[in-house]
Protein backbone atom coordinates (compact mmCIF):
# COMPACT_ATOMS: atom_id res chain seq x y z
CA UNK A 1 0.00 0.00 0.00
CA UNK A 2 1.10 3.89 -0.84
CA UNK A 3 0.85 5.83 2.29
CA UNK A 4 -1.41 8.47 1.55
CA UNK A 5 0.77 11.40 2.62
CA UNK A 6 2.79 10.59 -0.94
CA UNK A 7 -0.63 11.86 -2.57
CA UNK A 8 -0.16 14.76 -5.04
CA UNK A 9 -3.59 14.86 -6.17
CA UNK A 10 -5.32 18.05 -7.22
CA UNK A 11 -1.88 20.05 -7.49
CA UNK A 12 0.04 21.73 -9.96
CA UNK A 13 4.10 21.11 -10.51
CA UNK A 14 6.13 22.87 -12.50
CA UNK A 15 9.48 21.13 -13.68
CA UNK A 16 12.28 23.05 -15.05
CA UNK A 17 14.85 21.29 -16.97
CA UNK A 18 18.25 22.01 -19.06
CA UNK A 19 21.03 20.12 -19.77
CA UNK A 20 20.77 16.45 -18.17
CA UNK A 21 17.59 16.65 -16.65
CA UNK A 22 15.35 13.79 -16.72
CA UNK A 23 12.35 16.02 -17.76
CA UNK A 24 10.44 13.32 -18.77
CA UNK A 25 11.00 10.57 -15.85
CA UNK A 26 10.61 13.17 -13.39
CA UNK A 27 7.41 14.47 -14.84
CA UNK A 28 5.94 10.95 -14.85
CA UNK A 29 6.58 10.25 -10.78
CA UNK A 30 4.67 13.50 -10.28
CA UNK A 31 1.86 12.49 -12.52
CA UNK A 32 1.79 9.31 -11.16
CA UNK A 33 1.23 10.77 -8.01
CA UNK A 34 -1.66 12.77 -8.97
CA UNK A 35 0.26 15.94 -9.82
CA UNK A 36 -0.59 18.03 -13.36
CA UNK A 37 2.42 18.69 -14.42
CA UNK A 38 4.17 22.02 -16.45
CA UNK A 39 7.22 21.93 -18.26
CA UNK A 40 10.01 24.75 -19.02
CA UNK A 41 13.41 24.63 -20.92
CA UNK A 42 14.58 24.79 -24.15
CA UNK A 43 15.12 21.57 -25.18
CA UNK A 44 11.37 21.51 -26.85
CA UNK A 45 11.84 17.76 -27.70
CA UNK A 46 12.27 16.14 -24.22
CA UNK A 47 9.63 18.78 -23.16
CA UNK A 48 7.24 17.44 -25.71
CA UNK A 49 8.20 13.68 -24.29
CA UNK A 50 7.84 14.59 -20.87
CA UNK A 51 4.66 16.01 -21.42
CA UNK A 52 3.08 13.60 -23.94
CA UNK A 53 3.93 10.96 -20.46
CA UNK A 54 2.26 12.79 -18.01
CA UNK A 55 -1.12 12.50 -20.59
CA UNK A 56 -0.34 8.69 -21.07
CA UNK A 57 -0.65 8.94 -17.19
CA UNK A 58 -4.32 11.04 -17.54
CA UNK A 59 -3.13 13.95 -15.98
CA UNK A 60 -2.70 17.21 -17.85
CA UNK A 61 0.27 18.82 -18.74
CA UNK A 62 1.58 21.77 -20.55
CA UNK A 63 5.03 23.13 -22.07
CA UNK A 64 6.02 26.51 -22.27
CA UNK A 65 9.31 27.21 -23.83
CA UNK A 66 11.77 28.87 -21.64
CA UNK A 67 15.37 30.24 -21.25
CA UNK A 68 15.93 28.63 -17.82
CA UNK A 69 18.77 31.35 -16.71
CA UNK A 70 16.32 34.35 -17.79
CA UNK A 71 14.23 36.08 -14.69
CA UNK A 72 12.01 37.61 -17.78
CA UNK A 73 11.17 34.68 -19.40
CA UNK A 74 10.70 32.46 -16.46
CA UNK A 75 8.19 35.03 -14.45
CA UNK A 76 6.31 34.60 -18.18
CA UNK A 77 6.30 31.44 -17.72
CA UNK A 78 5.16 31.53 -14.07
CA UNK A 79 2.20 33.71 -16.04
CA UNK A 80 1.38 31.62 -18.57
CA UNK A 81 1.17 28.22 -15.92
CA UNK A 82 -0.98 29.87 -13.85
CA UNK A 83 -3.13 31.27 -16.47
CA UNK A 84 -3.61 27.55 -17.19
CA UNK A 85 -4.06 26.03 -13.73
CA UNK A 86 -4.40 28.57 -12.13
CA UNK A 87 -1.83 27.49 -8.92
CA UNK A 88 1.40 26.76 -8.54
CA UNK A 89 2.02 23.75 -5.82
CA UNK A 90 5.53 22.44 -6.35
CA UNK A 91 8.48 23.86 -8.66
CA UNK A 92 11.11 21.03 -8.82
CA UNK A 93 14.54 22.87 -10.21
CA UNK A 94 16.53 19.98 -12.61
CA UNK A 95 19.23 22.21 -14.11
CA UNK A 96 22.60 20.05 -15.17
CA UNK A 97 25.27 21.39 -17.41
CA UNK A 98 27.89 18.69 -17.28
CA UNK A 99 31.32 19.90 -17.98
CA UNK A 100 35.07 19.07 -16.44
CA UNK A 101 38.23 20.87 -17.45
CA UNK A 102 41.31 21.70 -15.80
CA UNK A 103 41.21 24.50 -14.05
CA UNK A 104 43.71 26.49 -16.07
CA UNK A 105 41.92 25.93 -19.21
CA UNK A 106 38.48 26.71 -17.91
CA UNK A 107 37.68 29.95 -19.47
CA UNK A 108 35.39 32.90 -17.71
CA UNK A 109 32.62 32.16 -20.14
CA UNK A 110 32.40 28.60 -19.52
CA UNK A 111 32.58 28.65 -16.02
CA UNK A 112 30.10 31.38 -16.08
CA UNK A 113 27.44 28.95 -18.49
CA UNK A 114 28.16 26.43 -16.12
CA UNK A 115 26.65 28.45 -12.99
CA UNK A 116 24.06 30.02 -14.86
CA UNK A 117 22.82 26.89 -16.14
CA UNK A 118 23.01 24.77 -12.45
CA UNK A 119 22.91 28.07 -9.99
CA UNK A 120 21.97 30.98 -11.63
CA UNK A 121 18.40 28.77 -12.63
CA UNK A 122 17.40 27.41 -9.63
CA UNK A 123 17.67 31.44 -8.18
CA UNK A 124 15.54 32.61 -10.94
CA UNK A 125 12.99 29.46 -10.81
CA UNK A 126 12.97 29.80 -7.02
CA UNK A 127 12.16 33.43 -7.41
CA UNK A 128 9.96 33.44 -9.90
CA UNK A 129 7.50 30.91 -8.61
CA UNK A 130 8.30 31.58 -4.90
CA UNK A 131 6.77 34.56 -5.24
CA UNK A 132 3.50 32.73 -6.05
CA UNK A 133 4.26 30.56 -3.66
CA UNK A 134 4.58 33.57 -0.93
CA UNK A 135 1.22 34.97 -1.83
CA UNK A 136 -0.37 31.37 -1.67
CA UNK A 137 1.75 30.68 1.79
CA UNK A 138 2.00 27.34 0.35
CA UNK A 139 5.01 25.68 -1.51
CA UNK A 140 7.45 23.24 -2.01
CA UNK A 141 10.64 24.11 -4.23
CA UNK A 142 12.83 20.77 -4.83
CA UNK A 143 16.19 21.38 -6.02
CA UNK A 144 18.38 18.41 -8.22
CA UNK A 145 22.33 19.03 -6.79
CA UNK A 146 24.87 16.16 -6.82
CA UNK A 147 27.19 14.29 -4.02
CA UNK A 148 29.51 16.55 -5.83
CA UNK A 149 28.27 19.28 -3.82
CA UNK A 150 29.98 17.74 -0.51
CA UNK A 151 33.22 16.25 -2.05
CA UNK A 152 35.74 16.88 -4.95
CA UNK A 153 36.53 15.86 -7.97
CA UNK A 154 39.73 17.32 -10.21
CA UNK A 155 38.66 19.25 -13.49
CA UNK A 156 35.31 19.80 -11.67
CA UNK A 157 35.98 23.04 -10.20
CA UNK A 158 33.11 24.66 -11.59
CA UNK A 159 30.65 22.18 -11.77
CA UNK A 160 31.52 21.26 -8.03
CA UNK A 161 31.22 24.56 -7.06
CA UNK A 162 27.78 25.12 -9.05
CA UNK A 163 25.82 22.10 -7.15
CA UNK A 164 27.56 22.93 -3.86
CA UNK A 165 26.06 26.51 -4.50
CA UNK A 166 22.42 24.40 -4.93
CA UNK A 167 22.85 22.97 -2.02
CA UNK A 168 23.67 26.23 0.22
CA UNK A 169 21.28 28.28 -1.55
CA UNK A 170 18.25 25.21 -0.95
CA UNK A 171 19.65 25.87 3.00
CA UNK A 172 19.70 29.69 3.22
CA UNK A 173 16.31 29.67 1.25
CA UNK A 174 14.80 26.98 3.84
CA UNK A 175 15.51 29.00 6.90
CA UNK A 176 14.47 32.32 4.90
CA UNK A 177 10.58 31.00 3.90
CA UNK A 178 10.43 28.29 7.15
CA UNK A 179 7.84 30.42 8.67
CA UNK A 180 6.14 31.05 5.60
CA UNK A 181 4.61 27.38 4.86
CA UNK A 182 7.18 27.16 1.73
CA UNK A 183 9.65 24.01 2.43
CA UNK A 184 12.74 24.09 0.15
CA UNK A 185 14.83 20.70 0.02
CA UNK A 186 17.38 19.03 -2.26
CA UNK A 187 17.92 15.16 -3.92
CA UNK A 188 21.39 14.83 -4.74
CA UNK A 189 22.35 12.52 -7.31
CA UNK A 190 25.08 10.34 -7.53
CA UNK A 191 26.65 8.28 -10.93
CA UNK A 192 24.33 7.78 -13.31
CA UNK A 193 23.84 5.58 -15.67
CA UNK A 194 23.20 8.03 -18.52
CA UNK A 195 25.88 10.68 -18.41
CA UNK A 196 28.65 12.18 -19.54
CA UNK A 197 31.21 10.72 -17.09
CA UNK A 198 29.66 7.11 -17.55
CA UNK A 199 29.91 6.43 -21.46
CA UNK A 200 32.98 5.65 -21.89
CA UNK A 201 33.54 1.59 -21.02
CA UNK A 202 36.31 1.90 -18.71
CA UNK A 203 35.02 4.38 -16.81
CA UNK A 204 31.61 2.73 -16.55
CA UNK A 205 32.72 -0.27 -14.65
CA UNK A 206 35.25 1.96 -12.68
CA UNK A 207 32.49 3.90 -11.38
CA UNK A 208 30.40 0.92 -11.14
CA UNK A 209 32.90 -1.09 -8.78
CA UNK A 210 33.47 1.98 -6.66
CA UNK A 211 29.59 2.38 -5.98
CA UNK A 212 29.34 0.61 -2.43
CA UNK A 213 26.09 -0.77 -4.08
CA UNK A 214 27.83 -2.03 -7.17
CA UNK A 215 25.58 -0.21 -10.11
CA UNK A 216 25.55 3.23 -11.35
CA UNK A 217 22.21 5.40 -10.99
CA UNK A 218 18.71 5.15 -12.54
CA UNK A 219 16.15 7.90 -12.71
CA UNK A 220 13.84 5.62 -11.00
CA UNK A 221 16.13 5.59 -8.22
CA UNK A 222 14.84 9.41 -7.82
CA UNK A 223 10.81 8.34 -7.97
CA UNK A 224 9.97 8.27 -4.62
CA UNK A 225 12.82 10.88 -3.15
CA UNK A 226 11.28 13.34 -5.53
CA UNK A 227 7.35 13.08 -4.66
CA UNK A 228 8.84 12.38 -0.58
CA UNK A 229 9.74 15.75 -0.86
CA UNK A 230 6.85 17.12 -3.19
CA UNK A 231 4.48 15.41 -0.49
CA UNK A 232 2.98 16.22 2.86
CA UNK A 233 4.87 12.67 3.60
CA UNK A 234 7.75 15.11 4.63
CA UNK A 235 5.77 17.91 6.34
CA UNK A 236 8.88 18.75 9.02
CA UNK A 237 11.06 18.73 6.40
CA UNK A 238 13.08 21.85 4.89
CA UNK A 239 16.40 22.61 4.39
CA UNK A 240 17.32 19.07 4.00
CA UNK A 241 19.49 16.79 1.40
CA UNK A 242 18.27 13.45 -0.05
CA UNK A 243 21.26 11.75 -1.13
CA UNK A 244 20.41 9.18 -3.78
CA UNK A 245 23.69 8.04 -4.45
CA UNK A 246 24.30 4.41 -3.96
CA UNK A 247 25.76 4.88 -0.95
CA UNK A 248 28.97 6.90 -2.10
CA UNK A 249 28.78 9.73 0.77
CA UNK A 250 29.62 6.89 3.41
CA UNK A 251 32.67 6.21 1.86
CA UNK A 252 35.78 8.08 3.39
CA UNK B 1 7.11 3.60 -9.61
CA UNK B 2 5.63 4.52 -5.67
CA UNK B 3 4.08 1.18 -5.62
CA UNK B 4 7.74 0.39 -4.26
CA UNK B 5 6.81 2.29 -1.09
CA UNK B 6 4.58 -0.47 -0.68
CA UNK B 7 5.60 -3.01 2.37
CA UNK B 8 3.02 -5.89 1.45
CA UNK B 9 4.39 -8.81 3.16
CA UNK B 10 7.51 -7.68 4.76
CA UNK B 11 7.93 -8.15 8.37
CA UNK B 12 9.53 -5.28 10.56
CA UNK B 13 11.10 -4.92 14.19
CA UNK B 14 10.86 -1.90 15.46
CA UNK B 15 12.82 -1.15 18.83
CA UNK B 16 11.85 1.18 21.67
CA UNK B 17 8.55 0.67 19.42
CA UNK B 18 5.94 1.68 22.77
CA UNK B 19 7.96 5.18 22.69
CA UNK B 20 6.32 8.31 20.84
CA UNK B 21 8.70 7.63 17.67
CA UNK B 22 8.62 4.13 17.80
CA UNK B 23 5.13 3.92 17.81
CA UNK B 24 4.42 6.07 14.95
CA UNK B 25 7.06 4.22 12.80
CA UNK B 26 5.22 0.71 13.87
CA UNK B 27 1.65 2.33 12.37
CA UNK B 28 3.09 3.60 9.23
CA UNK B 29 4.97 0.97 8.38
CA UNK B 30 1.89 -1.15 8.98
CA UNK B 31 -0.30 0.94 7.39
CA UNK B 32 2.13 0.34 4.08
CA UNK B 33 1.34 -3.12 4.75
CA UNK B 34 4.10 -4.74 6.98
CA UNK B 35 3.52 -6.47 10.19
CA UNK B 36 5.59 -5.77 12.91
CA UNK B 37 7.47 -7.13 15.54
CA UNK B 38 7.42 -4.80 18.54
CA UNK B 39 9.92 -4.63 21.28
CA UNK B 40 10.83 -2.17 23.96
CA UNK B 41 11.52 -2.72 27.77
CA UNK B 42 7.86 -1.22 28.94
CA UNK B 43 5.69 -3.97 28.59
CA UNK B 44 2.27 -2.05 28.82
CA UNK B 45 3.47 0.97 26.06
CA UNK B 46 5.20 -2.06 24.03
CA UNK B 47 1.89 -4.39 24.36
CA UNK B 48 -0.27 -0.95 23.24
CA UNK B 49 1.68 -0.36 19.68
CA UNK B 50 1.00 -3.97 19.18
CA UNK B 51 -2.68 -3.49 19.41
CA UNK B 52 -3.03 -0.41 17.83
CA UNK B 53 -0.79 -2.10 15.07
CA UNK B 54 -3.46 -5.02 14.93
CA UNK B 55 -6.51 -1.96 14.90
CA UNK B 56 -4.88 -1.04 11.57
CA UNK B 57 -5.17 -4.50 10.24
CA UNK B 58 -1.85 -6.12 10.53
CA UNK B 59 -0.39 -8.34 12.53
CA UNK B 60 1.67 -7.35 15.46
CA UNK B 61 3.31 -9.11 18.55
CA UNK B 62 5.38 -7.69 21.29
CA UNK B 63 8.24 -8.86 22.53
CA UNK B 64 9.89 -7.67 25.87
CA UNK B 65 14.26 -6.98 25.55
CA UNK B 66 16.17 -4.22 27.34
CA UNK B 67 18.80 -3.71 23.98
CA UNK B 68 21.48 -2.91 26.50
CA UNK B 69 21.87 -6.59 27.24
CA UNK B 70 22.66 -9.00 24.04
CA UNK B 71 21.34 -12.06 25.54
CA UNK B 72 17.91 -10.42 25.41
CA UNK B 73 18.61 -9.13 22.54
CA UNK B 74 19.48 -12.28 20.54
CA UNK B 75 16.45 -14.39 22.38
CA UNK B 76 14.21 -11.41 20.95
CA UNK B 77 15.50 -11.73 17.72
CA UNK B 78 15.31 -15.46 17.44
CA UNK B 79 11.81 -15.23 18.34
CA UNK B 80 11.01 -12.42 15.83
CA UNK B 81 12.45 -14.32 12.82
CA UNK B 82 10.73 -17.47 14.18
CA UNK B 83 7.33 -15.92 14.41
CA UNK B 84 6.77 -14.92 10.92
CA UNK B 85 9.25 -17.18 9.25
CA UNK B 86 12.21 -13.81 8.41
CA UNK B 87 12.51 -10.61 9.58
CA UNK B 88 12.98 -7.82 6.05
CA UNK B 89 13.28 -4.67 8.20
CA UNK B 90 14.67 -3.78 11.71
CA UNK B 91 14.64 -0.11 13.13
CA UNK B 92 16.71 0.83 15.53
CA UNK B 93 14.21 3.39 17.74
CA UNK B 94 15.61 2.45 21.20
CA UNK B 95 17.24 5.14 23.53
CA UNK B 96 17.02 7.34 26.33
CA UNK B 97 15.96 10.91 25.60
CA UNK B 98 15.75 11.83 29.08
CA UNK B 99 18.03 15.20 29.29
CA UNK B 100 20.76 14.43 30.92
CA UNK B 101 21.32 15.58 34.49
CA UNK B 102 23.29 18.90 34.02
CA UNK B 103 26.31 18.63 35.99
CA UNK B 104 30.07 19.29 36.12
CA UNK B 105 31.49 17.07 33.11
CA UNK B 106 33.94 15.78 35.79
CA UNK B 107 31.29 14.68 37.86
CA UNK B 108 30.17 12.27 35.31
CA UNK B 109 29.50 8.67 36.36
CA UNK B 110 31.02 5.72 35.06
CA UNK B 111 27.77 4.33 35.34
CA UNK B 112 26.23 7.24 33.23
CA UNK B 113 27.93 7.29 30.95
CA UNK B 114 27.81 3.65 30.09
CA UNK B 115 23.94 3.84 30.49
CA UNK B 116 23.72 6.86 28.11
CA UNK B 117 26.55 4.96 25.89
CA UNK B 118 24.79 1.56 25.76
CA UNK B 119 21.08 2.65 25.43
CA UNK B 120 21.80 4.81 22.50
CA UNK B 121 24.90 2.95 20.42
CA UNK B 122 25.58 0.17 21.91
CA UNK B 123 21.54 -1.00 21.59
CA UNK B 124 21.41 -0.28 18.00
CA UNK B 125 25.12 -2.24 17.27
CA UNK B 126 23.30 -5.01 19.44
CA UNK B 127 20.05 -5.50 17.21
CA UNK B 128 21.50 -5.08 14.31
CA UNK B 129 24.26 -8.12 14.88
CA UNK B 130 21.38 -10.55 15.75
CA UNK B 131 19.49 -9.61 12.74
CA UNK B 132 22.68 -9.35 9.93
CA UNK B 133 23.80 -12.85 9.26
CA UNK B 134 19.66 -13.81 8.74
CA UNK B 135 19.76 -10.85 6.53
CA UNK B 136 22.81 -12.04 4.66
CA UNK B 137 21.71 -15.33 4.24
CA UNK B 138 18.49 -14.02 2.55
CA UNK B 139 20.65 -11.27 0.71
CA UNK B 140 17.77 -8.99 1.40
CA UNK B 141 17.59 -6.25 4.74
CA UNK B 142 17.13 -2.72 5.54
CA UNK B 143 18.55 -1.45 9.03
CA UNK B 144 17.08 2.45 9.93
CA UNK B 145 18.92 3.53 12.56
CA UNK B 146 17.05 6.36 14.36
CA UNK B 147 20.16 9.19 15.28
CA UNK B 148 19.76 12.99 16.20
CA UNK B 149 20.85 16.15 14.40
CA UNK B 150 22.79 16.36 17.96
CA UNK B 151 25.01 13.60 16.18
CA UNK B 152 26.06 15.72 14.09
CA UNK B 153 26.37 18.76 16.37
CA UNK B 154 27.76 19.88 19.65
CA UNK B 155 25.26 21.12 22.88
CA UNK B 156 26.43 22.34 26.26
CA UNK B 157 26.19 19.54 28.72
CA UNK B 158 25.28 16.47 26.78
CA UNK B 159 27.66 13.96 26.07
CA UNK B 160 26.49 10.40 26.27
CA UNK B 161 23.77 11.70 24.17
CA UNK B 162 25.34 13.23 21.20
CA UNK B 163 28.20 11.17 21.05
CA UNK B 164 26.25 7.73 21.16
CA UNK B 165 23.81 9.24 18.51
CA UNK B 166 27.34 10.47 16.65
CA UNK B 167 28.41 6.80 16.84
CA UNK B 168 25.04 5.80 15.60
CA UNK B 169 25.86 7.46 12.29
CA UNK B 170 29.31 6.36 11.95
CA UNK B 171 27.83 2.70 12.49
CA UNK B 172 25.49 3.37 9.93
CA UNK B 173 27.91 4.24 7.36
CA UNK B 174 30.57 1.48 7.94
CA UNK B 175 27.71 -0.95 8.11
CA UNK B 176 26.28 0.12 5.15
CA UNK B 177 29.05 -0.36 3.29
CA UNK B 178 29.52 -3.73 4.98
CA UNK B 179 26.63 -5.24 3.62
CA UNK B 180 26.32 -3.15 0.29
CA UNK B 181 26.67 -5.87 -1.58
CA UNK B 182 24.70 -8.31 0.00
CA UNK B 183 21.42 -6.45 -0.44
CA UNK B 184 21.03 -4.94 2.80
CA UNK B 185 20.58 -1.51 2.92
CA UNK B 186 21.46 0.76 6.22
CA UNK B 187 20.65 4.31 6.57
CA UNK B 188 19.67 6.49 9.51
CA UNK B 189 17.19 9.34 10.37
CA UNK B 190 18.28 13.01 12.33
CA UNK B 191 15.39 13.79 13.84
CA UNK B 192 15.13 17.13 15.43
CA UNK B 193 12.55 17.87 18.08
CA UNK B 194 9.31 15.98 18.64
CA UNK B 195 6.47 16.25 20.72
CA UNK B 196 6.74 13.00 22.50
CA UNK B 197 6.70 12.76 26.18
CA UNK B 198 6.78 15.52 28.75
CA UNK B 199 5.18 18.93 29.29
CA UNK B 200 3.72 20.67 26.15
CA UNK B 201 5.63 23.91 27.82
CA UNK B 202 8.39 22.22 27.35
CA UNK B 203 7.81 22.00 23.46
CA UNK B 204 6.08 25.45 23.02
CA UNK B 205 9.38 27.05 24.54
CA UNK B 206 11.53 24.93 21.81
CA UNK B 207 9.85 25.96 19.00
CA UNK B 208 10.47 29.59 18.54
CA UNK B 209 14.11 28.08 18.11
CA UNK B 210 13.50 25.77 15.03
CA UNK B 211 13.13 26.91 11.85
CA UNK B 212 9.82 26.21 10.72
CA UNK B 213 8.53 27.67 14.33
CA UNK B 214 7.18 24.21 15.60
CA UNK B 215 8.03 20.79 17.25
CA UNK B 216 7.56 17.82 14.68
CA UNK B 217 4.53 15.55 15.49
CA UNK B 218 5.54 11.94 15.81
CA UNK B 219 3.49 11.02 12.56
CA UNK B 220 5.64 13.07 10.35
CA UNK B 221 8.33 10.97 11.29
CA UNK B 222 6.51 7.52 9.63
CA UNK B 223 6.54 8.37 5.67
CA UNK B 224 10.35 8.81 5.85
CA UNK B 225 10.71 5.48 7.78
CA UNK B 226 8.53 3.88 5.00
CA UNK B 227 10.41 5.07 2.46
CA UNK B 228 13.90 4.21 3.99
CA UNK B 229 12.09 0.77 4.30
CA UNK B 230 10.74 0.17 0.93
CA UNK B 231 12.45 -0.51 -2.41
CA UNK B 232 11.63 2.97 -3.31
CA UNK B 233 14.91 3.72 -1.75
CA UNK B 234 16.76 1.02 -3.34
CA UNK B 235 19.76 3.06 -4.15
CA UNK B 236 19.82 5.06 -0.87
CA UNK B 237 22.01 3.43 1.67
CA UNK B 238 25.04 4.84 4.23
CA UNK B 239 22.63 7.64 4.49
CA UNK B 240 21.64 10.31 7.11
CA UNK B 241 18.23 12.11 6.57
CA UNK B 242 17.19 15.01 8.89
CA UNK B 243 13.61 15.55 9.64
CA UNK B 244 14.00 18.91 12.21
CA UNK B 245 11.61 21.68 10.78
CA UNK B 246 15.06 23.24 9.61
CA UNK B 247 16.86 22.94 12.62
CA UNK B 248 20.25 21.38 11.67
CA UNK B 249 21.32 24.18 9.20
CA UNK B 250 20.43 26.36 11.36
CA UNK B 251 22.02 27.61 14.20
CA UNK B 252 24.91 29.39 12.64
CA UNK B 253 23.18 33.04 14.36
CA UNK B 254 20.16 33.48 16.64
CA UNK B 255 16.67 32.34 15.11
CA UNK B 256 15.78 35.99 14.99
CA UNK B 257 19.07 37.34 13.14
CA UNK B 258 18.27 38.79 9.32
CA UNK B 259 21.35 40.64 7.93
CA UNK B 260 20.84 42.93 5.31
CA UNK B 261 24.21 44.26 3.88
CA UNK B 262 23.67 46.42 0.19
CA UNK B 263 26.99 45.90 -1.97
CA UNK B 264 28.78 48.80 -1.73
CA UNK B 265 29.14 51.53 -5.03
Amino acid sequence: MIPKEFSLSGKIAVVGGAGRSWLKELASYLAEAGADVALFGQDEKQMAAAAQAVQKLGRRAITVPTNVTSYREVEKMVAAVLGQFGKIDILVNSFDLQFAKPLIEVTVDEWNRVMATNLNAVFVGAKAVGKHMLERKEGKIITISSGLAERGLPNSTAYCSSKGGVIQFTRALALEWARLNVRVNAIALGWMAEGAEAQEGDWRDLLTRYIPVSRLGQPDDLAAALVYLASDASSFVTGSTLYVTGGLMAHG
Amino acid sequence: MLEKLSLDGKVAVVTGGGGGLGTAISLAMAEAGADIVVTDFRPEDGERTAAKVISVGRKSVFFPADVTKSDQVNSMMAKAIAQWGKVDILVNCAGIVREEQVKPFWEISDFEWHRGIDTNLTGAFHCSRAVAKHMVDRKYGRIINIASGFGMRGRRNSFMYNTAKAGVILLTMSLALTLSRDGIRVNAVAPGLFQTWGPRERYDAAAPFIPMGRVGQPSEIGPLAVYLASDASAYVTGEVFSIDGGALFSGYAPVNYVPAIPIEK
